[in-house]
């Protein structure tokens, strides 16, 4: 049983990371129909901020985080305004900005690591890394800080969604731009709003990892596969539905590992055959919209 | 009209002058020194580990210059950059020799080298490699102007596997990270533990990109090994690995590939690899690891760890081989190298040499050593060599 119990602290924070991830795809995509897979490079850069604001000025956490997500939620801003705000405006194909945003993934990793360098750097875990117990349930304080801060964003995003002028606005444009731009919505600042939130929320994901697996330029590129995995999984239609998404991928991840009676290489699949059983049996994913219900 | 006629004609003849001058000055430069081609990474996947290896090589190329050089000149060194690509090494040996190095080194990733190696045995040029380790560069070619320095993966592995059996671990944990390499050293670890009698109780791979590396850990300490062997390389799955594996409480020692003599991995998980025994090919305590430390650091300003020393040694020999040599004609300076004997570097283990006179291989195969990481640096050696 507390073998079992590891691995669910295990599963919630590697959940929170992927679910993380899959909301800055899903805030983005829910109102202007874009599919941003630079989403994992923001994470990314997210992390490079950490050992800027943390490591290297030696900012403490309750400031140097906040100043990562800030930071992170500008380069989202600025990518609407360079690479989609353009094309928008020209009313370009709807390809047309996801290839476009593929291309500023690339600008995104070259420059990084142009600043950074190649190699590895080092992000320090604020609360040390041994174990923690809290009854029979054992993780690090990392873990434990990760799942708190994690559960703490999404419940302000979804009151944001679900209890604001500007989330209804962002549903409104969600459900249908022309009726909702016809009502007065500013269909320009909604899109610049989605990615610069799009953009803190991944960097907050970056800046939660970096301590635990070390910041390093190709970091982004996995978690853009499990962030728009557990998206898949959980539905573009609600912020919940990306948890859930993150913590089903991440069960699935984690148990298929552990308990799985086929070697440990062949168990790092899992995830994606049920990546491609729900495009399969289920393709709105777990949750789907309150409007489609 | 005529003065107009006679300032065109000084005009042009003062241009062949000034083109005569160059050409004759460039001529000078490249006779007063002697040009030995680098071929480096300096942008691609073996880039951390060359930049090092060059530092050592410009120590080297300061304390041979500082001393009058060789044959009455200076040694000069010609960097060529591959990108760890093995077409464009060779691309970048024929430029070297075409730019007129009388030797190349080879500091980028073994299948690299083993490509460029194919252009320096068609022009008959020395070529050495001060640090790859793979078995196949001086056995997959005839290649009599090609030369190995580095222990080779064998080696390493069978001086790891010796502390094995001097510890008496029997049933032990395997773990990899899914990068090429990393799987290459982990099918290397099972077949030789496995030779020596070893049991491998659970073997887990960690994907790279992963948050963290608890399920598998958790099955290693199910497994119950005496010793965990790790022969992961990318350094956020080596991080997950130690986090998990003080997460999980586990305490059996940890053993890796020579991957961890490189410090970087300190700098990035500090603190959390203490105890763990690792392959290297330097020892601290050596009188010529000490010197070499003491130059490094006033040339550096920092401690060196075994790549810089790698450098170090593979210029100082090719030089000591050009003195022998007597000259830089491509077949003396062959001859000069291959009769290499004896020769006592800041590498290897206590009373260990390089050789080339039997073996193009030249590093010793007791000249590996196992060292323990303590404090959060690369501690002293507590086994050297393949006997128990």
């Amino acid at each position: 049983m507390e073998d079992f119990l590891e691995l669910m602290v295990s599963v919630c924070e590697a959940g929170s990371i992927y679910g993380l991830v899959a909301l800055a795809y899903q805030i983005v995509l829910r109102p202007t129909g874009i599919i941003n897979f630079a989403a994992g490079e923001w994470a990314a850069i997210g992390a490079f901020a950490a050992v800027s604001f943390i490591t290297w000025w030696k900012l403490p956490l309750i400031i140097g985080l906040p100043m990562c997500i800030l930071a992170v939620g500008l380069v989202g801003w600025l990518t609407e305004v360079i690479a989609v705000q353009p094309l928008l405006k020209r009313d370009a194909p709807e390809l047309s900005p996801v290839l476009s945003l593929l291309g500023m993934l690339i600008i995104y990793r070259e420059t990084v690591s142009s600043v950074y360098g190649v190699d590895n750097l080092f992000v320090p875990m604020p609360f040390g890394f041994g174990r923690v117990e809290l009854g029979s349930i054992a993780g690090t304080s990392q873990s434990f800080f990760i799942i708190i801060t994690v559960v703490f964003s999404f419940t302000l995003v979804w009151l944001f969604f679900e209890r604001t002028m500007w989330g209804k606005a962002f549903q409104a444009v969600a459900i249908n731009r022309v009726a909702a731009a016809l009502l007065g919505i500013n269909l320009r600042l909604v899109t610049a709003m989605s990615f610069a939130i799009g953009g803190a929320v991944a960097g907050l994901a970056g800046v939660l990892l970096a301590p635990i697996t070390s910041v390093h330029f190709l970091m982004g590129l996995p978690l853009a596969v499990k962030g728009f995995t557990a998206l898949v999984i959980g539905g573009v239609g609600r912020v919940e539905g990306a948890l859930l998404g993150g913590l089903l991928l991440a069960f699935v991840e984690k148990v298929t590992i552990r308990y799985a009676p086929i070697p440990s290489g062949l168990a790092l699949g899992a995830p994606f055959l049920l990546l491609i059983l729900f495009l399969l049996l289920r393709p709105s994913g777990l949750l789907r919209a309150r409007g489609e219900q | 009209m005529r003065t107009k006629y006679n300032i065109k004609w000084y005009g042009l003849f003062s241009a062949i002058l000034l083109v005569a001058a160059g050409l004759w000055s460039a001529t000078a430069t490249a006779q007063d020194t002697i040009k030995v081609g680098i071929i480096t990474d300096r942008v691609g996947n073996s880039a951390a580990w060359a930049k090092p290896i060059e530092a050592g090589l410009e120590l080297a190329l300061s304390e041979i210059n500082g001393a009058g050089g060789v044959l009455g000149k200076k040694i000069e060194l010609v960097y060529e950059s591959d990108q760890s690509k093995p077409d464009v090494s060779a691309t970048k040996a024929r430029k070297l020799i075409d730019a007129g190095v009388v030797a190349i080194l080879s500091i980028t990733n073994s299948p690299s080298t083993q490509q460029a190696q194919t252009v320096t045995m068609n022009a008959k040029m020395v070529h050495m490699t001060p640090a790859n380790s793979a078995g196949y560069l001086t056995t997959k070619l005839k290649n009599p102007y090609f030369f190995q320095m580095g222990p080779l993966g064998s080696t390493q592995i069978r001086t790891l596997m010796a502390y094995n059996k001097k510890n008496n671990f029997k049933r032990v944990a395997l773990v990899k990270d899914n990068s090429g390499l990393g799987t290459y050293l982990g099918k290397i670890f099972r077949q030789s533990l496995e030779a020596g009698g070893t049991k491998v109780v659970a073997e887990q791979t960690i994907e790279i990109g992963s948050t963290d590396a608890i399920p598998q850990m958790q099955k290693v300490r199910a497994a119950k090994p005496d010793a965990i062997y790790h022969s992961g390389i990318v350094v956020s799955a080596m991080a997950t690995f130690f986090k998990a594996y003080h997460q999980l409480g586990l305490k059996q020692p940890v053993l890796g590939s020579f991957n961890l003599s490189i410090p970087k991995y300190l700098e990035v998980i500090p603190g959390m690899m203490e105890g763990v025994a690792f392959i290297d090919a330097y020892d601290p305590d050596k009188a010529q690891s000490k010197a070499f430390a003491a130059a490094y650091k006033k040339k550096h300003g920092k401690t060196p760890f075994s790549l810089p020393a790698y450098g170090y040694d593979g210029l100082k020999v090719l030089v000591s081989a050009i003195k022998r040599a007597g000259s830089t004609n491509n077949e003396k300076l062959r001859s000069a190298m291959a009769a290499t004997k004896g020769y006592v570097g800041v590498l290897g283990a206590k009373g260990q040499s390089v050789n080339f006179t039997k073996n193009r291989a030249g590093f010793s195969v007791d000249g590996a050593v196992v060292r323990i990481i303590k404090k959060n640096t690369h501690g002293p050696v507590v086994h050297s060599g393949t006997k128990n």
